[in-house]
């Protein structure tokens, strides 16, 4: 392989790689998948128990597994963030005051003060990052984006009859990733032509001038982009679409028992995580611990 | 010109656009210590103010799902974390198409130039402070702090909106009139 210059931008676009293992999760209903990605994301934002997070990040563990998902592979994009987010952590234990009502001071030094809240805030967050990194890479890895347009189109279908446009919104989505490297591709041949004329991207004393010195870069961009969403419009146009209206489709999804399971598996666990994060669970295991201990 | 397709495909091609800023660092304009201005949420607006509030929304909603993905899957620094959370992320994005198309409607009868500027800096500064308005509702940051971002990097933002907005539409109403002039 070249020698990446600092024109080429396709290979630094990483998002939304797909990992064909042809495991059972990837035959999963694209619709399964997103529903349980979402209800993921809901769930990590909203629990405040660490014991809840060990869970699904235990269950995403086991969805990596199933994928057939080399684990090293999936860390990989975890390992990147992690000295920021120690950084992060170490943060929210020492310089953040919320913690400090009705807390444990376990130690103090000048202005710095550690309570048991502070710490546990802190592993917090790397639980919930984690399990947020590692969830949304799983989806990534064992959904196309075909299936994903499919999948988005399907589940906003019954929110149709209240006027939400769901096909026309699957289709911008569809657009807006397939129109990603074309635009990669475009911006790489502008940024050539432009250096070969003299132009010095982003340089410059303050941001008004550094702004100006990408507009020979935006603005063609900006256009090119537009003309050819023109074409694509008239192309479209030449062919009869017509909006989602009695509009048929050549993919059917259907839903098999995999996925009713899956359905069920995930909404019992996010349910228990929720039961623990209202019933205070860590609270009662910490008292539990500290008695036998 | 159906008007359900072409603004299907604004909104796709500007969302398009969004996304590579952001993946490509193009976005991120190097700013006071580390810190970098943020260009991603321009798209929007330009979509917003050719094709209307609906438009904006649906950018705004793409730029929002990529900017959480983004942090989550490839994240470039500390604050990334708390873009992770949907009412960070996504949320704050949906206003910036329809608050900078109403700025550019109201303003557009009086002077073009001045509207397309406006709705530059309306449709940033209600990215930044929703933006750092959640961020403080969360108490992930201090308030006083929050005021200190707020001025140190919306309103530069503000204006870097505000340019390139004006320079990007402002080109393309222009060259559309020339087109249709020079067809015989």
């Amino acid at each position: 392989m070249s020698r990446r210059t600092e024109f080429e931008f396709l290979g630094r676009v990483t998002i939304g790689q797909y990992l064909p293992t042809g495991s059972a999760l990837h035959r999963l209903d694209p619709r399964t998948k997103l529903l349980v990605c979402l209800l993921l994301i809901a769930v990590v934002v909203a629990s405040q128990s660490l014991l809840g997070i060990m869970l699904l990040l235990g269950a995403v563990l086991i969805g990596l597994a199933l994928a057939r998902i080399p684990l090293s592979f999936a860390l990989s994009g975890l390992r990147a963030m992690l000295p920021y987010l120690l950084l992060l952590a170490l943060l929210q234990t020492f310089a953040i005051p919320q913690y400090a009502a009705n807390a444990t001071v376990l130690w103090r030094w000048a202005m710095l003060t550690i309570t048991d809240r502070s710490i546990l805030a802190g592993i917090l967050l790397i639980a919930r990052f984690s399990v947020m990194v590692l969830g949304l890479s799983l989806f990534s890895f064992s959904t196309t984006t075909t299936e994903l347009t499919h999948g988005i189109e399907h589940l906003l279908r019954p929110w149709q009859k209240l006027g939400l446009p769901a096909h026309e919104l699957a289709l911008t989505v569809n657009i807006a990733l397939r129109f990603v490297p074309i635009i990669a591709e475009e911006a790489e041949r502008l940024m050539k032509a432009q250096a070969s004329r003299g132009a010095d991207f982003g340089q410059g004393r303050n941001f008004i001038q550094r702004t100006r010195k990408l507009l020979p870069l935006l603005v063609p961009l900006f256009l090119v982009s537009l003309h050819r969403a023109d074409n694509l419009i008239e192309a479209m146009e030449a062919r009869c679409y017509l909006g989602g209206k009695g509009r048929t489709h050549l993919i059917h999804l259907q839903a098999h028992a995999a996925d009713y399971l899956a359905l069920a598996a995930a909404f019992a666990l996010m349910a228990l995580v929720i039961g623990l994060s209202t019933a205070n669970a860590d609270q009662l295991l910490w008292r539990l611990l500290s008695t036998y201990l | 010109m159906s008007t359900t397709t072409r603004k299907i495909v604004i909104a796709g091609v500007m969302g398009a656009i969004s996304i590579f800023l952001g993946a490509s660092h193009l976005g991120f304009i190097p700013w006071l210590a580390g810190a970098a201005l943020t260009i991603m949420h321009v798209p929007v607006i330009i979509g917003a103010v050719l094709e209307g509030p609906v438009v904006g929304l649906a950018i705004g909603l793409i730029f929002g799902a990529f900017s959480l993905l983004q942090a989550a899957i490839a994240p470039t620094g500390p604050a990334d974390v708390w873009f992770t959370n949907p009412l960070v992320s996504i949320v704050p994005r949906l206003f910036i198409g329809p608050m900078a198309w109403l700025a550019y409607k109201a303003l557009k009868t009086t002077n073009e130039a001045l509207s397309l500027a406006i709705s530059g800096v309306v449709g940033s500064l209600t990215n930044t402070i929703l933006v750092l308005g959640v961020l403080g509702l969360y108490r992930f940051l201090p308030w006083a702090l929050i005021g200190t971002i707020a001025v140190t990097n919306g309103l530069p933002e503000a204006v870097v909106a505000a340019i390139i907005t004006l320079a990007v539409v402002a080109a393309w109403k222009r060259l559309e009139s020339g087109r249709r002039s020079s067809t015989i």
